[in-house]
Parts: structure tokens; C-alpha cells; sequence
């Protein structure tokens, strides 16, 4: 049955298959059912018992080993949707979602495609047609070249040439990478060899393609992004910007929004630039521009992300916009119901990737049980994952585990929020980067909106260690929770709480948590 | 049970006093060396998973749990690992000397040969796991003993990657 809101819409469904797994397929599920829209799931052996399946109303299986057979095999997602009757694809991130024959696919089978225009990915999924359109259209980009590296045998005479040509620092990037792969930073001329070669084999091994190009490296500058929204009647408004500035090797660690970085005439300078690059490519549904703001307040365009993106509920926390919703609407063929001057911002957002990865060991992925998995909870706290108590984390995919996002009035308050929310997180059983992401939120040069890109890489890792607590406590802890039997106890399922009916506290009011030690 | 922080030295022993369910210490060695003993009690909270600690008057909630012979703990919002090892067994010391591959992947390119000797920090082999590549270096000076694998070839978790001397 069509939802209430959708009736009269152009091209109204009523249910919808999520061609993902993990934490953004909970989030678009969740979306699809408070939407009142039949959710539909696919998954692979591994994921039989995951979240994401148990979220949507119907689970589709995907046999087979590898991604290529499972979250990637385009043929079997629509035959899916098919045999569900599922009446759109909706891809969430990674994965299919910026494949444009996968979007001309979903619609040639006769299903509505929730993303942008196939011609849109494809001009915006390559790094290069996506710069040439920027340059024709007006928005600013970065000094750089492009180099058909397949097609001349002396790749690394035409790549040093070009590098010379741009200038170092630069950087390598893959034209089919993304999310950090397959791309390097070079910082002479003796090194660009052997970054040339590594971001050619994770492009390769990550997507397929190895292709590449060079442009200058901004030291010093920001990560600002542009989330846009658009409907098919040509309305392009944006939600403001999100600051991306801590990013590990070209990964984004912490984001925020608004950034801390950005005046208001800067913000509608973007803002504009954004919604030219997205008008110059017919652009509709929910896209990001992203682009690098220099120390002195010049901004060059970076990329187009034409789906939705990890960071987007920093945005979705200051404008009140559930951008997922939007996404729905819109495809459903109806106008965006606002205008750019409707969009305001509320306060401050701030989100914390939670991955299994080990920061003391080089952030290699760790993987195990969760034995015990408990997110924070409270006023201004959103945690978006897709894993639960008991869950195994697995190499197989992406290290990701949740997003931890906060909202409160002030960027000094939000960074609190989030510290605090950082510390009353309990994962146990599998490494993760809390410890780390909790020393950032207090880092001076983050709370003072100082981060530019390249902190992390340029910091030592033995500058984020911290003190470490009395030994014979943690060791007297152990000892007592081994005497207690506390391993043999039932962690998974169903937790029951200490809920005082008198005090209606949990466990003995006068007794305070997390208070440190003397 | 004997009790270590991580992977580092030393060794912990402890001795409990059981007075109704709340346990309070009565003796810590480390290393076979008497220790003051701290001002702790714990008390088994009904949430699983949860103690009830108090040290020096003060209390907190604190999380256990077990994944093998490690404990995790959730204390002051700070995470912790503990390994328990039975008592007299062999050092986890005893192979410090060896790499080994903290989840599995492909090597993809192998830096150092046998008998080199290398610099802390330096690196001794690439591998690719989880489609990004990771940089396995040297976390001490010392000489290559062996380099136990080639570029191309699948390491599971745990193997030992390089050996490394002094």
C-alpha cells in the first residue's frame, strides 16, 4: 500500500530493497519502515544473522563467496527486487552505489532507482569528465593533470613530467578510487614510483581500474563538503556544509557541522559553487560536492559523491532534515517542499566513526566477538550501527561498527557530548578506536576548530597515548570478575536492567559513574 | 591465574577475600614481588557484564568480559585488556621476537632479507588486508632472522610474518 504522504505523487511505490548491509542498511530500513514503505534486505552467508536483516521486513539471500557474487552482483540484487516485489532500489553507500549501469539497470528492469540520474554518476564517478565539467561550468578546482596512464606504455615518464609540471607536494589519485583508496600523497620526486604503484594496486584491487592522475597537495587546508538536495523540477537546495578536516590518511575520522571554519558569505559562496556543480550534471536526489578550503579561504572542488554519504546525520542533526526521507520523496517524483532560504542551522553536530581497528598497532582492522556492546544513550546522542551485542566482526568487510553522533547548542558543548558519550561507550571483545577518537575530542587543536587535513598524518601516534591507570586495580578487577564467574553469565540478548522502582535510577542512586579515580 | 596488561611484562598474582559476595584483596605480588595493596572492593553487579567497584571510598561501575584468556574491562570510560596465563607457563615474552599478521591477507611486497639488519620503525613487508595496504615495521632495531613468507602469498591471522633478533 502507498504510504499517505506519497498519494498523488508521479511515481508513487511502496516498498523498497536495500541493496547494502551494515550500518547504512539499518539506517535506510529504519527510514523505509517509519516511512510506511515495505523494507526488503539482501544478504550473504556471513550476514544471516545480522542486523540489517533482522531491521527489514523481508531478507533476500545471495549465495555465493565474494562480493562479486553477493553485494555486488547487480543481477541478482534486481532479481531480488523482483521475486520481493520491491518497487525501488535504494543502495545506501559503497557497493553499487555509484555505478551508474547498476542505476540503468534498477530502471530498465522496471524499478525506481532512489539516487541520481545515471549520466550524473558517471560524469561525477570519473575524477577526470568530473573536473573537465567543473572547469566548464565555472566552479574552481585544483592545479592538476590528468594522465590516460593505460593508454602509454611509459607510464612513470609521462607521470613524472606531468608531476614536475604541477609542482610537489602532490598527490596520486586513482580515477575509480574513493573513500582513500588509491590515493597518495608524494612528497619528491624519489617517491612517486613507489606511491605511484600502490595506489595503482588498491585502485585495482578496491575497484577494478587503474588508471590515474596528479594534482598539487594543499598542506594546511580543510575538508568543507556541500550536501545538496535536489528534485526532478530543477529546485537544488543545500544543507550547509560538514568539516571533514580530521581524516587518517584520507579517512574521515570525526566530522562536523557546522564547520568551525566557515563565515556565513563563505558558506553561501560554496553553497552556490555546490549547487552549480550539481545543476551542470542535471542533478537529483541528495548528493555532496566536496571541496578543499585553503588556510587563506579559497575553496577548490574535490569531488562529487552522488549518494548518500557516511557523515550525513551531522547535517540531518542542524537542519532538521532527515535526509533519507528526502531521498524518498523525491523519488517518488515530489517537489522538495522548501527553499534554500528555509534551511537554517540549529546548534552543533558532531560524529565519531567507531571501527574495529587497533590505533596502536598502525589502525590494522581487528576483528573478534563483541562480547559486550553497549552505545551510549542520552539527551543529543544518535548512535547509527549495524552490529549487537554478540555479533562477530569479521575481515570480510568494511571495519565500521557505528557512528556516534551528537548534537548540543555550541561546537564547546558538542565536543563534550561527544567526549562523554565516548567514554560511556562499552565495546569489549574487539579492539576498537574509542580510546583514540575520545583523546581527539579533547585535543586542543580540535576544540579549537584548528584541524586542518593533514594533522593526523603529520602527528605521531605516541602523542594520542595516555597515562595508564594503576595496575593492581585492573589486575584485581580481573581476578574478581574470573572469581565471579562473570564469563560464564549470558551477555547477548536480552540485558535486564536495575531500574530502582523508588529512586527510578538504575542501581543505587548515590553511587556516581565514571567518576575518576582520586 | 597469574595476570598481565596487554602483552607487557610483568606478571600479576592476587589473592581474594570472599566476605558475602564482596571481594576485597589480601595480597598482590608482580613478578614474585610483594606489593602494597590497593584500597578495593567489588562487588558482582545484577546487570550482566557489571561490577560494582569501590576504590578508596569511591565507587563505579565497572564491565568485564571474557574472550578467551583476556579480559576486557570498561573502567572510567577507558577500555582495557588483561591476559590471564596459568601459572609457571611460558613466558608470552618468549616469541616477542616474532611478526606475526594481525588479521589475514596477502603480502604484497617484501622489503628485508635474512641476516639484514634493520632500524625501529623501518619497514619489513607491505600486505594488503581489508582492501587497504598496511605497512608491517620493525618495532625494534635488530636483525632479520626470517622472513617466513613471499610477495603473492595468503597469511592467515596469527602467522608469523618476520623474526626478528636483537
Amino acid at each position: 500500500m502507498i504510504p499517505e504522504w506519497m498519494v498523488g505523487a508521479p511515481r508513487p511505490f511502496d516498498s523498497v530493497l536495500v541493496a547494502n548491509r551494515g550500518e547504512i542498511a539499518v539506517r535506510v530500513l529504519k527510514a523505509a519502515r517509519e516511512s510506511g514503505l515495505r523494507g526488503i534486505a539482501v544478504y550473504s552467508d556471513s550476514d544471516a544473522g545480522s542486523l540489517h536483516v533482522e531491521t527489514a521486513d523481508e531478507a533476500v539471500h545471495l549465495p555465493g563467496d565474494t562480493l562479486a557474487q553477493t553485494y555486488l552482483n547487480a543481477d541478482a540484487i534486481i532479481e531480488a527486487a523482483r521475486s520481493t516485489g520491491a518497487q525501488a532500489i535504494h543502495p545506501g553507500f559503497g557497493f553499487l552505489s555509484e555505478r551508474a549501469d547498476f542505476a540503468q539497470a534498477v530502471q530498465s528492469a522496471g524499478l525506481l532507482w532512489i539516487g541520481p540520474p545515471s549520466g550524473a554518476i558517471e560524469t561525477m564517478g570519473d575524477k577526470i569528465s568530473a573536473r573537465r565539467c567543473m572547469i566548464d561550468s565555472g566552479v574552481p578546482v585544483i592545479p592538476g593533470e590528468e594522465i590516460a596512464i593505460d593508454e602509454n606504455p611509459d607510464h612513470l615518464g609521462v607521470l613524472a613530467a606531468a608531476a614536475a609540471r604541477v609542482g610537489y607536494p602532490l598527490l596520486i589519485k586513482a580515477s575509480a578510487g574513493g573513500g582513500g583508496k588509491g590515493m597518495r600523497a608524494v612528497h619528491e620526486p624519489k617517491m612517486l614510483r613507489t606511491e605511484y604503484e600502490a595506489a595503482a594496486r588498491e585502485a585495482a584491487a578496491a575497484f577494478g581500474d587503474g588508471t590515474v592522475y596528479v594534482e598539487r597537495l594543499l598542506t594546511g587546508a580543510r575538508h568543507v563538503e556541500i550536501q545538496l538536495i535536489a528534485d526532478k523540477y530543477g529546485a537544488c537546495v543545500h544543507l550547509n556544509e560538514r568539516d571533514c578536516s580530521l581524516q587518517r590518511r584520507h579517512q574521515k575520522v570525526i566530522e562536523e557541522a557546522p564547520s568551525p571554519a566557515v563565515t556565513p558569505s563563505l558558506r553561501q559562496a560554496m553553497g552556490q559553487a555546490a549547487v552549480q556543480a550539481a545543476q551542470a550534471v542535471d542533478y537529483e536526489g541528495a548528493g555532496t560536492v566536496e571541496f578543499l578550503l585553503s588556510s587563506r579561504g579559497e575553496f577548490y572542488f574535490l569531488e562529487m559523491n552522488t549518494r548518500l554519504q557516511v557523515e550525513h546525520p551531522v547535517t540531518e542533526m542542524i537542519t532538521g532534515v532527515d535526509i533519507v526521507q528526502k531521498q524518498f520523496e523525491v523519488a517518488a517524483g515530489l517537489p522538495l517542499g522548501f527553499t534554500q532560504s528555509d534551511i537554517g542551522i540549529t546548534g552543533h553536530a558532531m560524529e565519531a566513526r567507531i571501527y574495529a581497528e587497533d590505533p596502536s598497532k598502525g589502525f590494522l582492522p581487528a576483528i573478534g566477538k563483541l562480547a559486550i556492546w553497549r552505545a551510549p544513550q542520552g539527551p543529543g546522542i544518535r548512535v547509527d550501527t549495524g552490529v549487537r551485542e554478540g555479533d562477530d566482526v569479521t575481515v570480510e568487510f568494511d571495519p565500521m561498527l557505528a557512528k556516534l553522533v551528537v548534537h548540543a547548542p555550541t561546537r564547546q558543548a558538542a565536543a563534550r557530548r561527544l567526549h562523554n558519550a565516548l567514554s560511556d561507550f562499552i565495546a569489549l571483545g574487539v579492539t576498537t578506536n574509542i580510546g583514540f577518537l575520545r583523546q581527539m575530542a579533547i585535543n586542543p587543536i580540535f576544540t579549537s576548530g584548528g584541524i586542518t587535513t593533514d594533522y593526523l598524518d603529520s602527528t605521531s601516534p605516541s602523542d594520542f597515548s595516555q597515562t595508564e591507570p594503576d595496575p593492581s586495580i585492573l589486575v584485581a578487577i580481573a581476578a574478581a570478575a574470573s572469581r565471579f564467574g562473570l564469563d560464564r553469565a549470558a551477555t547477548g540478548g536480552a540485558q535486564t536492567s536495575t531500574f530502582d522502582e523508588h529512586t527510578g535510577h538504575a542501581g543505587d542512586p548515590f553511587r556516581t559513574l565514571s567518576r575518576s579515580f582520586p | 591465574m597469574e595476570w598481565s596488561i596487554a602483552d607487557s611484562s610483568p606478571r600479576y598474582s592476587v589473592k581474594l577475600r570472599d566476605t558475602d559476595g564482596t571481594l576485597t584483596l589480601t595480597d598482590l605480588q608482580s613478578d614474585g614481588n610483594e606489593q602494597p595493596i590497593p584500597n578495593i572492593s567489588i562487588r558482582r553487579d545484577e546487570q550482566a557484564g557489571r561490577l560494582l567497584v569501590e576504590v578508596d571510598g569511591s565507587a563505579r561501575f565497572v564491565h568485564a568480559a571474557r574472550v578467551g584468556d583476556s579480559w576486557w574491562i570498561h573502567m572510567n570510560g577507558r577500555i582495557h585488556v588483561l591476559h590471564g596465563h596459568q601459572p609457571g607457563s611460558a613466558s608470552a615474552d618468549a616469541d616477542e621476537g616474532g611478526l606475526s599478521a594481525l588479521m589475514p591477507g596477502t603480502i604484497l611486497e617484501v622489503l628485508v632479507k635474512e641476516g639484514q639488519r634493520v632500524r625501529e620503525g623501518q619497514t619489513l613487508l607491505v600486505m594488503e588486508a581489508m582492501k587497504m595496504e598496511h605497512r608491517i615495521l620493525a618495532p625494534k632495531a635488530g636483525e632479520v632472522l626470517a622472513v617466513n613468507f613471499a610477495a603473492g602469498d595468503r597469511v592467515d591471522m596469527g602467522a608469523t610474518l618476520v623474526e626478528l633478533g636483537d
